[in-house]
């Protein structure tokens, strides 16, 4: 899905809008709002100016999200911990190991 | 090739996001951690937990959306991340790498338990979770904000597929093109699936007190409990 060329957006029908609209946040900064082609579009079109206003606003507040907020509880360190110390001896036991169908030195 | 070397062929190469490398800049004391946890100095495994525990089990909390789940993953994360450090180069950001590492385990557990994200359409968009495709009433809906909270909520009330699209792009600031190569679908399946996600939060925000509760506590002061 990409957005169509030779896009006449003055004419543009709401059904239409609704259909190129992914393509409109995909591309350039995602502020369709902004878009010069769609200001005497969406000021005709109220509904549509206030879909794209909220679909903006969840957008925006998404990447407030991105900061973490929660904590894993003390268990996991434990576990990760328990896992890498039973790894690592087991690692030493194969560096000791001697083949005993080998000849020793 | 074996699942862990699929994993770290896929943590990102030197032409990163660079919203993400903005998004994640670099730690005080995390590159000497590294090179210390290369050469298996146990505290500096401790430290990098501590620096990247709460971002790596939050991306898995909001894309699981299960306690048990996210911290199985978050130490399966780890776990991967302490058995291949030295694979890491630096050309990306610690974070950034650490991050894909963890959305390539979660996703390899979705496809494991049968989640389908190649025809996300078809296995994870049922026709009754689909978003309305009217516009909805004239004035917006939400009057210019979002409470994070009310979205946290709503988020983790999306379908796995939706949820999966708009963490990915809208939270943790992936390209399209890199969420088609991660759930290997089509760039403008990626967009479709978004923006279906954001029609579907905008209808769920309509009606805050139904939301259901998130895993994911409401800020850091309640995670800090």
């Amino acid at each position: 899905m990409t957005l169509p060329r030779n896009i006449d957006f003055d004419s543009l029908r709401p059904e239409e809008f609704e259909h190129i609209l992914p393509d409109l946040f995909a591309s350039g900064d995602g502020k369709v709002s902004q878009d010069p082609r769609l200001k005497k579009f969406l000021a005709a079109n109220p509904d549509c100016a206030a879909l794209v206003s909220d679909l903006e606003v969840i957008a925006e507040t998404a990447r407030s999200l991105f900061e973490p907020v929660a904590e894993p509880s003390d268990r996991v360190w434990q576990n990760i911990q328990a896992k890498l110390q039973e790894e690592s001896a087991l690692a030493s036991i194969d560096d000791d190991y001697i083949d005993p169908s080998k000849p020793l030195d | 090739m074996s699942s862990q070397g699929q994993l770290m062929s896929q943590a990102p190469p030197a032409r990163s996001n660079p919203g993400l490398f903005k998004r994640n800049p670099p730690i005080a004391g995390e590159a000497e951690a590294i090179e210390a946890a290369k050469r298996g100095d146990a505290d500096a495994f401790a430290r990098l937990y501590n620096l990247h525990k709460r971002r790596v089990y939050t991306l898995c909390l909001r894309m699981l959306g299960n306690v048990s789940a996210a911290e199985d993953m978050t130490q399966n994360a780890f776990l991967h991340l302490f058995r291949k450090i030295e694979s890491f180069r630096g050309e990306s950001a610690f974070s950034t790498w650490l991050h894909r590492l963890t959305v390539n385990l979660v996703l390899m557990q979705l496809r494991k338990k049968g989640l389908n994200l190649v025809s996300l359409e078809e296995t994870i968009n049922p026709e009754d979770d689909a978003p309305r495709r009217d516009f909805g009433s004239r004035d917006p809906v939400l009057a210019g904000s979002v409470d994070r909270v009310a979205l946290e909520r709503a988020v983790a009330a999306l379908p796995p597929g939706y949820r999966m699209v708009f963490v990915l792009h809208d939270v943790e600031g992936y390209e399209h093109n890199e969420i088609a190569t991660m759930l290997d679908c089509s760039t403008g399946n990626s967009k479709s699936q978004l923006h279906k996600a954001r029609l579907k939060l905008r209808e769920l925000l309509r009606n805050p007190n139904q939301l259901p509760q998130s895993p994911l506590p409401s800020g850091p002061e309640e995670s800090a409990k």
